[in-house]
């Protein structure tokens, strides 16, 4: 968690006087927040460090138009997601859902959740997550990040409106679109399954 | 809005469960690097930026005028090679002012 103690008034201060240790603290300070988007953000084929470097590199470049309008995490939140999104963008779709690409206790649990109205059984948590990133991964990087907040991370529409800087009726069409197309692809899994 | 798939939420609900144990604090390093990194991004001087491509545009133009001076070269030479004749010079110019 971050420090609740630390000066970020005063650290801000101190950078935008190019103090090298007060960036330093910025950066040790705000680390937890950027890495936490990142791992759940990241891209396939990019290395965690690069990308958070990239995050804090381009908040020392905008600093100066930080005007404090909101809380300096969400700013550098916004940063942090814009930078994921771009990556995503940046790399090649993934090809089609494919049930022969799936590890045997990921198609366990796929078919478990096609076929039973139970809930995953606590041992398969693992796999349901790998499965959950897998089918994440069939939707637009915008799509995805607003159901991996709203349904993994449990933020609200409003947190994930701060979070992201879009507006609460964008991410609402955002979630809607994301959910239909997770539903129309359970649709084709059910039908792939059965033939 | 929409409510999720009961598929979606099943699932949603079991990856859930897993908890992320990986250490969020700043890799030994990690904090100094990026700070002298962006330090040192900012602290380029404009003169710097203005010799590197000031650089680039005389190689840029130092090869069109190789370029154009290729081009043109029998018109240049034969300019040269009968500047004694003003007669000849004369048409040559005549010719560039006024190909038709």
């Amino acid at each position: 968690m971050p420090d609740e103690t630390f000066d970020l008034a005063g650290c801000l201060e101190r950078v935008r006087r190019r103090d090298q240790a007060a960036a330093r603290e910025l950066v040790e300070h705000l680390h937890p927040l950027v890495i936490r988007i990142v791992r759940a953000h990241l891209p396939r084929r990019v290395a965690e460090e690069d990308l958070s470097q990239e995050i804090f590199l381009k908040m020392f470049t905008r600093i100066e138009q930080y005007k404090g309008s909101v809380p300096f995490s969400h700013w550098v939140s916004r940063i942090a997601v814009t930078t994921c999104i771009d990556q995503l963008r940046a790399q090649k779709r993934r090809p089609e859902f494919r049930w022969a690409d799936l590890s045997e206790s990921e198609a366990g649990v796929l078919d478990s959740v096609l076929t039973s109205e139970h809930d995953v059984a606590p041992g398969a948590a693992l796999a349901a997550s790998e499965l959950v990133h897998k089918l994440l991964d069939q939707l637009k990087p915008e799509d995805q990040l607003v159901v991996q907040l709203l349904d993994l991370e449990q933020k609200s529409i409003a947190e994930i409106s701060e979070i992201t800087g879009w507006k609460q009726s964008l991410v609402k069409v955002r979630a809607f679109r994301a959910r239909r197309k997770l539903k129309k692809l359970f649709e084709e899994l059910k039908r792939m399954e059965k033939s | 809005m929409n409510t999720p798939d009961p598929r979606w939420e099943r699932l949603a609900v079991a990856a859930r469960q897993v908890r992320d144990g990986r250490d969020t604090a700043a890799p030994p390093g990690f904090a100094t690097r990026v700070a002298a990194h962006a330090f040192a991004r900012a602290e380029q001087p404009f003169s710097a930026l203005f010799a590197r491509f000031s650089w680039r545009a005389l190689g840029f133009a130092a090869l069109l005028a190789v370029v154009s001076v290729a081009a043109n070269y029998s018109v240049i030479s034969a300019f040269f090679s009968s500047s004694d004749d003003d007669s000849a010079s004369i048409e040559i110019v005549n010719e560039i002012v006024n190909p038709s």
